[in-house]
């Protein structure tokens, strides 16, 4: 008899995607309507409140990814109903359009709709909000399986256990959710310098394997022209001093959270992928950042290792924190959601650990809260690459 | 408490899960369970790697059952393995731009 197919019970949306939660996001998307959408998440607490401080004068490239970003934020699996705030009518639209494209509920108000009134805006919002959250309510999970995850594999404050353990771990959860049709995402380019050939030798084509270089190049020319040698300085006196002796040796702790599956392909900043398996973000390192550019591609579950802690976490997707190192175990119990250091202490194989986490992460997936979200440390910051006009 | 983890079948060096004395009889946890004894033959602070066995110069070391670094001069079974026998074959050799 074959087991049956790891399964979770998640919202099924219209769009084929599947929800993990059913949020109500109260969604600003210009730094002139953050104050109101923060007001409206103090009437309506059961709202994700989520902002973003900059609006009007991006150029090029940020022009675009932002644009990009809050489209992927506004129609995230996660979110059951959305209401948009922005300043100019514009851009609300934009974002309405993207949730609605894929199915959500979603109402938008501008400043000019509320006649440049902060209260009316507000009063607008709360309506809408409240309302949303009624209907929300009248959803119901239902049985999916495990190949409408969607993986964000992410690391913050690591130390020799996470590379020994912790980042082993993710990568079997990540093969695991692969295994099963899933989709996993690992971002942080700095941190594939070293280990990028071993990255391209994983590509599915040769063209992905030409881009995981072009990338890993990129972000170090982009270093050395701002003055910082990443392959001279790597690893640092600290890394030196714990054990870690080459580039090489630090990134292959790094990118062992992508398990062993076939990369295929690379993807830019929040950019979604398009088909199953497991993908490569060219994205910056910083984790509020990097987590957001998984968030905005799809991400509905974020797997986050940490070494002697990292509190950061998606507003929108989960984020299981997980730590192979005992002290870190032992004194962030509350706020730790998946702990790994009885794989160090020789209690249990990486194996073992796996198919324990890997029921968290099916858990998590069905409803069960994270650390993160109950202590509300959950954010998104889309990232920012050159000046502002 | 394990003494060293041994993380691929493939890998040249073991990682001090504690502090480990020199002369120490360390038994590596592999990946498929506990592995033959090695002597140490110098101290081993936590995190740092010791040679599985005796490597010769230009030994291409695997770590994660990857090539992590070229080995600069012999190192004994049990030896330390660091910055001080073990060459990346990536880094610059110009250290940070400017200098």
């Amino acid at each position: 008899m074959t087991p049956a197919a790891p399964s979770f019970l998640g919202f099924e949306r219209s769009d084929g995607r599947a929800g993990v939660r059913n949020h109500l996001v109260i969604l600003s998307v210009t730094g002139l309507t953050g104050p109101t959408a923060r007001r409206v998440g103090r009437v309506l607490p059961a709202a994700i409140v989520i902002t973003h401080p900059f609006g009007s004068g991006l150029l090029g490239e940020d022009a675009v990814i932002q644009d990009r970003a809050i489209a992927g934020l506004a129609s995230h699996p996660n979110v059951g109903a959305l209401v948009v705030l922005g300043a100019e009518p514009s851009k609300v639209q934009a974002a309405v359009l993207a949730a609605e494209d894929r199915g959500r509920r979603v109402q938008g108000f501008s400043l000019a709709d509320a006649g440049h009134d902060v209260l009316r805006l507000t009063d607008l919002a709360v309506r809408a909000g409240a309302a949303s959250l009624r209907a929300l309510s009248a959803d119901r999970r239902i049985p999916l399986p495990a190949s409408r995850l969607v993986l964000g594999l992410e690391c913050g404050r690591s130390d020799p256990t996470s590379g020994l353990a912790a980042n082993p771990l993710v990568g079997r959860l990540a093969d695991r959710v692969l295994g099963q049709g899933g989709i996993a995402m690992i971002g942080e380019t700095t941190e594939w310098l070293g280990a990028e050939h071993l990255l391209a030798r994983r590509a599915r084509t040769p063209e992905v394997a030409e881009a995981i270089l072009d990338a890993a190049g990129r972000r170090e020319a982009q270093a050395l022209a701002a003055g910082l040698d990443l392959t001279g300085s790597n690893p640092s006196e600290t890394n030196v001093r714990a054990g870690l002796t080459t580039i090489e040796e630090k990134s292959l702790g790094a990118i062992a959270k992508s398990g062993r599956a076939p990369i295929e392909g690379v993807l830019t900043y929040a950019e979604a992928p398009t088909a199953p398996g497991l993908w490569v973000m060219d994205a910056p390192a910083y984790a509020p950042e990097s987590v957001t550019g998984f968030t905005a591609a799809g991400a509905n579950l974020v797997l986050f290792t940490t070494g002697v802690g990292n509190g950061y976490v998606s507003a929108l997707a989960p984020t299981l924190k997980i730590s192979a190192n005992a002290a870190t175990v032992a004194r962030l119990d509350l706020q730790l959601d998946i702990a790994a250091d009885g794989v160090l202490a020789g209690e249990e194989t990486l194996d073992v650990a796996a198919d324990r986490a890997f029921e968290t992460l099916l858990d998590v997936a069905s409803g069960t809260l994270t650390f993160g979200e109950i202590l509300g440390e959950g954010d998104e910051v889309i990232a920012r690459f050159r000046a502002s006009l | 408490m394990l003494d060293a983890i041994v993380i691929d079948p493939a890998d040249h060096v073991g990682t001090a899960l504690r502090d480990l004395p020199a002369a120490a009889a360390v038994v590596p946890r592999g990946p498929a369970g506990a592995m033959l004894p090695v002597v140490l033959v110098e101290p081993i602070a936590v995190g740092h790697k010791f040679a599985l066995m005796e490597l010769a110069v230009g030994v291409e070391l695997r770590k994660y059952g990857e090539v992590i670094g070229v080995t600069t001069v012999p190192i004994a079974a049990g030896g330390h393995v660091h910055v001080h026998n073990l060459a990346s074959r990536r880094a610059r050799s110009v250290g940070r731009v400017g200098v």
